[in-house]
């Protein structure tokens, strides 16, 4: 399935996503299940299949690390656990010394440290998804140039699961903010 | 109501909106673009969620089975919803309620059950009884009923939402759609209003609580992120009063185990706690002659805990939203619990704002859905449009009990996913496959919606069978699950409800036990129901000719016209088997036609305009003549 195809996108990492969000929601407005209550089976089942695959195009294409996922599949480059390179040393390093500030700030109680280390690492994120996003239009899909890119979809997936984590000590310790 | 309108004998069947609530009930229905409740002959619109059952086979449902509760506790089922999709071993199920138990015996469905005297009935007869009353009273204003929305909380899970449906269906209506209450009181307020912008929908019902976060958008009510919790309510706010009332009158163990004094205490704290709401101190008589007081302060502080839940669930929301609470646009308040007082000032506290409260918070989430079975019915306004989400992540478990989440909650539905996974041994020829909801890491902490083991795998080395898992969640936000083995091409389906619900069979038999004359009730059920099936397809393929005839293919409108026809005679026979032959007939004619009008809907979505020669629109789809 082509995520970009289905919502008529072009095949981007550089998304206008406010354009895109407003193509899902009039595909929805044309697909949804609600607006064939009344016609016949097949019309009916055409409609949910269309609307099922326009809402789970939209689910891929609106999460930048699902959205890389794809653009490398859809170009032959394989990804996933198995198949992704192992996070270089460096960043490994990084990480590694970021959750143990993380897990200081959590034992001193100290949400505005947890909350620092997480703009830190928000930044770093929204940096490798700019990086990334040039890096895609360069590479024009030629296999060959995307694959040392994968290297940067393991990055965001560390920051997200950092920045989940972080999420869930800041909500232990402020729970009324 | 003239005498006219009584006796019309071709009154169009009319769709109605449910809300089926913990403690009251109510049926609304849109008079003129306007919604509507429907008052029974007291002029009282809310029906009391209590099922009495009787003697011989006597159901009484509402106030009079409300008034005898304290004296036929175990008979009489009150705040059944709490009970709906739960199991019969959930530790929950003891601690609702002042009834017995029957445990299900082996091969039976684990769903609870009540004994009720001289029968045992399930939660899911309980609701249809009281939706039986609810379609009753529609009946007896509007003649006849049509389809029905019900509405759900939007925290249930499949399970709950599953007994909900077969509610709907043993009562023995048409379900249109399960509809998430806050999102029905969105739709009743938004249309009101008419404005743009970005609401939190707090509902605190008597069983259940629900946070929404939606965004309203020229007729769009998009769902972001809901939470809530479906064992919170106005009945908590019940037992940790009438806590407070055994203490104070002195009450040990044995006064607890008495279940007509539990009713009756539950009742008088419920009473106390409506007087608080007003007043500032009350003074209740228990039991003849002996009295308490309680302070509104004091039950203040006995919800502070429930309202702080209420406050962690809402947090997230918005942080799943990705909105802090300045960013919103308003807060509607829904549910009866939400006239307390220290309830509205919490929420005020939370959200930084006055919410909003104009609609009758009893009666809001039934006006939001009979606006919704109206739109179904294809009688209301065309540019409405509810885009719901799943409460609850759906996942599968993996090995060491480890939940791989296949889809995350808060994803707009309906919508699907599917998973690859691989056999962990050598020669392996099952895989048993385990569905769970929830948020947890681990299955064991989750909700198990269904265990089925697709079987016949071929023996293969460990890694080499590619089994995919699919998951399907239509707008109900109900789940199917459907496996494949990639190699041979084995598959199963399965709807998920073997874990906590009635299989198709046993809603069938309830279905024709419920029926006084079994069998030609159910044929005169089917026949009505084909025919009006009829009528809808017949109007709604003429419709399309007439709005796409461009689309239609050399031959196409012949075909349609024939089956039109042969349809239309079928309808007026009796038959419903040879009616449901011709609809599907009907169906097969105009299918290509049907695809061809969706591709032109999708391209003018796309292009984001209205396009009145789509490129491509015909030709390419199909070939004239090539059939």
């Amino acid at each position: 399935m082509d995520p970009f195809a289905t919502l008529g996108l072009e095949r981007t990492f550089s998304l206008d996503l406010r354009a895109a969000e407003k193509t899902h929601r009039e595909l929805s407005r044309a697909l949804h299940p609600d607006r064939h209550a009344r016609g016949g089976a097949s019309e009916r089942r055409q409609a949910l299949e269309r609307a099922v695959a326009v809402n789970e195009a939209w689910r891929v294409v609106r999460d930048p690390i699902r959205r890389a996922e794809a653009l490398f599949t859809l170009a032959g480059v394989p990804v996933g656990d198995t198949h992704e390179p192992a996070p270089s040393p460096a960043l490994l390093m990084d990480m590694m010394e970021q959750r143990e500030a993380l897990a200081e700030a959590r034992s001193r109680r100290d949400a505005a440290a947890v909350r620092d280390l997480a703009a830190q690492v928000g930044a770093r994120e929204e940096a490798t998804e700019l990086a990334l996003g040039a890096a895609f239009e360069d590479a024009r899909g030629d296999r060959a140039r995307l694959e040392p890119l994968v290297a940067k979809l393991g990055e965001l997936r560390y920051y997200r699961r950092f920045l989940e984590e972080a999420s869930a000590i800041t909500d232990d310790l402020e729970p009324s903010s | 109501m003239t005498l006219l309108e009584i006796f019309d004998p071709k009154a169009a069947p009319k769709p109605i909106g449910i809300d089926l609530g913990t403690t009251n009930s109510l049926v609304a229905y849109v008079d003129d673009e306007r919604p509507c409740a429907i008052a029974d002959c007291d002029a009282e619109v809310l029906l009391p969620s209590v099922v009495a059952y009787g003697p011989r086979g006597a159901v009484d449902v509402g106030r009079h089975a409300k008034a005898g509760a304290s004296q036929r506790a175990r008979e009489t089922i009150v705040s059944v919803k709490r009970f709906m999709g739960r199991g019969a071993d959930d530790p929950e199920t003891a601690r609702l309620g002042p009834y017995s138990f029957v445990p299900p015996k082996p091969g039976e469905a684990n769903v609870v059950r009540f004994d009720v005297g001289d029968r045992v009935v399930t939660p899911v007869e309980v609701s249809a009884e009281i939706l039986r009353a609810l379609k009753r009273l529609a009946e007896d204003e509007l003649r006849a009923v049509g389809g029905a929305v019900i509405t759900v909380p939007a925290y249930f899970d499949d399970a709950q939402r599953q007994a909900t449906r077969d509610a709907g269906r043993l009562a023995g209506l048409e379900v249109l759609r399960l509809l998430n209450e806050p999102t029905a009181a969105a739709l009743a307020y938004g249309l009101d209003k008419k404005q743009n912008g970005t609401f939190a929908v707090y509902d605190l019902g008597g069983g259940t609580f629900d946070v929404t976060i939606l965004l309203l958008d020229d007729g769009v009510f998009q769902v972001k992120s809901t939470g809530g919790d479906s064992a919170l309510g106005g009945d908590d706010m019940d037992h940790a009063l009438a806590n407070l009332i055994f203490e104070r009158m002195g009450w040990g163990e044995r006064e607890r185990g008495d279940a007509n004094l539990v009713r009756l205490v539950l009742d008088r704290a419920r009473a106390i706690k409506h007087a608080l709401t007003t007043g500032l101190e009350v003074e209740a008589e228990i039991v003849p002659g002996r009295s308490v007081v309680v302070r509104r302060a004091e039950l203040d502080r006995l919800i502070e805990p429930l309202l702080e839940r209420t406050g962690v669930a809402c947090r997230r929301a918005l942080k799943d939203a990705g909105l802090k609470a300045e960013g919103l646009d308003g807060v509607i308040l829904v549910g009866g619990s939400t006239r307390v007082p220290a309830v509205r000032a919490y929420v005020k506290r939370l959200f930084g704002r006055e919410p909003l409260a104009d609609i009758d918070p009893d009666q809001v989430v039934a006006l939001g859905a009979a606006l919704q079975a109206n739109l179904l019915a294809g009688e209301g306004r065309d540019d409405i449009l509810l885009l719901d989400v799943i409460p609850l992540s759906l996942g599968i478990e993996v090995g060491g009990g480890v939940v791989d989440k296949i889809l995350p909650r808060n994803t707009t539905t309906p919508t699907g996913a599917r998973a690859t996974y691989t056999t962990q041994e050598d020669r392996q020829t099952g895989f048993e496959i385990h569905v769970v909801q929830g948020e947890r890491e681990l299955a064991g902490d989750c909700r198990s919606l269904a265990r089925f083991t697709l079987k016949g795998i071929p023996p293969m080395p460990a890694g080499m069978a590619k089994l995919e898992i699919t998951f399907r969640v239509d707008a109900d936000g109900l789940l199917t699950v459907h496996a494949r083995e990639e190699t041979t091409g084995l598959e199963q389906e399965v709807s998920v409800k073997p874990s906590y619900g009635l299989d198709d069979a046993a809603v069938e038999q309830m279905l024709m036990d419920a029926l006084d004359h079994g069998e030609d009730d159910l044929k005169a059920r089917l026949l009505a129901e084909n025919r009006v099936e009829a009528g809808r397809i017949v109007q709604a393929t003429r419709q399309a000719v007439a709005v796409d005839a461009d689309l239609l293919a050399p031959g196409d409108r012949g075909r349609i016209d024939e089956a039109i026809a042969a349809l239309e005679a079928a309808s007026r026979g009796d038959e419903p088997g040879r009616i449901h032959h011709l609809i599907e007939e009907l169906d097969l004619a105009s299918k290509e036609f049907a695809t061809r009008r969706m591709n032109r809907a999708i391209a003018r979505a796309i292009e984001g305009r209205k396009v009145t020669d789509v490129e491509g629109g015909l030709s390419s789809h199909a070939a004239p003549g090539a059939e």
